[in-house]
């Protein structure tokens, strides 16, 4: 008697739970909250949860509150494709935000595909992503290619570029990025003198250093993020090398600025994100993200809160929580975000927002040109 | 030539920082028979407590190491008498799980507290570039070199020379007989682990001021700090230190002539190669314990 009692009594609270999860809609996150793009994985959250704190505060989507479930995928394909595999699994998520690193969504793109949960990216920037065919996968972000594209003409024509050492980090990202830019600036008449890779992490380039010196290069590309990026810039400047350094990743943030010191004057970036971009949405996200993070927002901070609110407007148009009708509701998407408008094409990808060169001067990202991603 | 030399020199450079990283993890192993999964991590701590000290409490960087050595030390104690005294004497297996454990929460526990951004620990000598003929250094970096060379010196001396080092090397030669002469084996397992745990932390102090100390950076480290003593030899102090220099220069090397991309493979081909031609080490004493 007791245990049926008992067996009552966890049904009851098994289904109360149930009912009360039918309240929110779930939208499982994963980002990188360790290893050695943890900050910029937090910059991520911190958007992401803006956008959804913004939305709640204005009756939520279809009448319900957002709830966003945040899993840990390291940057890692192994640990992003089990987040997924649990939020899709035990949380029952609608859509999936992430998972930042290129090496890490590539991997969780099939999960999406066989489970027909949409994937919006804000972050991952390896062109060839979009061109797999996964009608799930949606890019919010430029690609490596179309950030080449763009910027490789200015970095040609004004900086005086010719002879330049490529330098990325050692995955998908640090290499399409390099992969990307050489392809451009050698049709556009640069010789590439030096192209080296290293790992996430990585605490000392003085070895990148000593072979950038020997080199002759009058110019750096450099694909890196936040912590990997400012301990480069900064040991350069130690070790005496003041050749022009221009980069891709997140450049153009406080943090940035703050970890490099000095060393960071004068960089060039370009970056789909800076929050001296001048638009009213902009000031406004600004105003907001400061105020809950008591940090300026940077381009994953942007990332975060432009994929939520992408998802989000979907369900919304959707007018149901279905994957599948979210999935086509994403392809009709006509988003204003902080750094302009995002539309999707056939393939996902995203296309109609601006992306800045950024000059790093006195402590602030100077915009020097500025973009937009066509279709 | 040039290239070589400056390579050398950023090889010998980044060895002795090796060295003083991986000294802490052999100084227990080797004294104390218990494999320290959680080093990294109190290398990390740290670090993270000489940012508190410099950056944030604004005191002098030498009254900051000082107190690292001690907070550090006084936390290896407590660690080794609440934790580690309880699985003593049970093999490998528990010590390898319980700082399995300890370097978990000591992670996240930190992520907690300090969250993930990097942090600088503020140091007094300058990072602008010195020219000593073709080579390039900092003097912060020769700095730090020199407190490596000094805390390393120090470590060796307290072993060798003192009346602590002698109970220690007594107690792990043969506790029973170090306990009838009169030893307090307890009070000299919590020395030596402090002694490990403040040279993790004061090598992640002063690292810290030439790159960044971060709460997720100890993995990182312990891999690095086990190349080291597995191919220096695990518990010897020379080895550490001739395993460290190795390590740095080849690294150095490789990255200079080859890739730069692969330069974390290396260290763990180094240990393959060392596991299949001189299991024990470099500087092993495997013989001696037989």
């Amino acid at each position: 008697m007791k245990s049926i009692i008992s067996t009552g009594f966890v049904l009851a609270t098994l289904l109360s739970g149930g009912a009360w999860a039918q309240e929110t809609i779930k939208i499982g996150v994963i980002q990188p909250l360790s290893g050695s793009v943890a900050y910029n994985g937090s910059a991520d959250v911190a958007g992401t949860k803006l956008a959804i704190e913004e939305r709640n505060a204005n009756g939520g989507v279809l009448g319900k509150k957002v709830e966003a479930i945040i899993e840990d995928g390291g940057c890692k394909p192994a640990d992003s494709v089990n987040a997924a595999e649990k939020l899709i699994q035990r949380d029952k998520v609608v859509a999936l935000s992430g998972a930042f690193c290129s090496s890490a969504t590539i991997a969780v793109m099939p999960v999406a595909e066989t489970n027909k949960i949409p994937l919006v990216t804000g972050v991952s920037s390896k062109s060839d992503m979009t061109e797999k065919g996964n009608k799930w996968f949606f890019r919010a972000t430029e690609t490596d290619g179309l950030l080449a594209q763009s910027f490789a003409k200015i970095l040609a024509e004004q900086l005086k570029l010719k002879k330049i050492a490529y330098i990325g980090v050692n995955d998908d990202f640090g290499r399409g990025g390099v992969e990307e830019f050489e392809k451009r600036m050698t049709a556009l008449g640069a010789t590439t003198v030096m192209k080296e890779y290293f790992d996430h992490g990585t605490t000392d380039f003085y070895t990148l250093l000593t072979k950038l010196r020997s080199s002759g290069a009058d110019g750096v590309f450099v694909a890196a993020e936040t912590q990997d990026g400012s301990i480069f810039v900064k040991q350069k400047a130690e070790f005496g090398l003041n050749q022009k350094v221009f980069g891709v990743g997140s450049w153009a943030t406080a943090d940035f600025m703050r970890l490099a010191g000095p060393a960071a004057e004068g960089i060039y970036a370009a970056v789909p994100y800076a929050y001296t971009m001048q638009t009213p949405k902009n000031q406004d996200f600004v105003t907001k993200y400061e105020s809950a993070n008591k940090e300026k927002p940077g381009k994953y901070g942007a990332a975060g809160y432009n994929a939520l609110n992408i998802i989000m407007d979907a369900i919304q148009r959707a007018g149901s929580t279905d994957p599948e009708k979210i999935r086509d509701a994403l392809t009709k998407t006509d988003y204003e975000g902080p750094n302009g408008k995002f539309k999707f094409d056939a393939k996902g990808q995203a296309h109609g927002f601006n992306i800045v060169l950024v000059q790093l001067t006195n402590g602030v990202p100077k915009v020097v040109a500025t973009t937009s991603i066509g279709e | 030539m040039d290239l070589f030399l400056q390579l050398l020199a950023n090889g010998l450079i980044n060895g002795t920082f090796y060295a003083l990283s991986a000294l802490g993890l052999t100084l227990v192993f080797g004294l104390m028979r218990v494999v320290n999964f959680a080093h990294g991590e109190l290398y990390m701590v740290g670090g993270l407590i000489g940012w508190a000290l410099t950056a944030q409490a604004g005191l002098n960087f030498f009254t900051s190491l000082a107190l690292v050595i001690i907070i550090m030390g006084l936390a290896g104690y407590l660690i080794d008498r609440l934790l580690i005294a309880r699985i003593r004497n049970q093999g490998e297996e528990p010590g390898i799980l319980l700082t399995i454990g300890l370097s978990i929460f000591l992670v996240n526990t930190t992520l907690l507290v300090v969250g993930t951004a990097p942090q600088k620990v503020l140091q007094p000598f300058s990072n602008r570039p010195l020219f000593l003929g073709p080579v390039v250094v900092t003097q912060s970096r020769l700095f730090v070199v020199l407190m490596c060379a000094i805390l390393i010196t120090a470590a060796h001396l307290l072993i060798q020379r003192t009346k602590l080092g002698r109970s220690m090397r007594a107690t792990f030669q043969d506790s029973m007989a170090a306990s009838l002469v009169g030893i307090r084996s307890k009070q000299v397992y919590a020395m030596t682990f402090a002694l490990g745990a403040a040279l993790a932390g004061v090598a992640g102090m002063l690292l810290g001021s030439i790159y960044v100390a971060q709460a997720t950076i100890g993995g990182l480290v312990s891999l690095k700090a086990f190349v080291v003593v597995i191919v220096g030899g695990m518990g010897s102090f020379a080895g550490a230190i001739v395993g460290g220099l190795i390590l740095g220069i080849v690294e150095a090397l490789w990255g200079g002539y080859i890739a730069t991309g692969y330069v974390d493979a290396i260290g763990f081909a180094l240990v393959i190669v060392m596991l299949v031609f001189r299991p024990y080490g470099l500087f092993s004493r495997q013989v001696e314990r037989a």
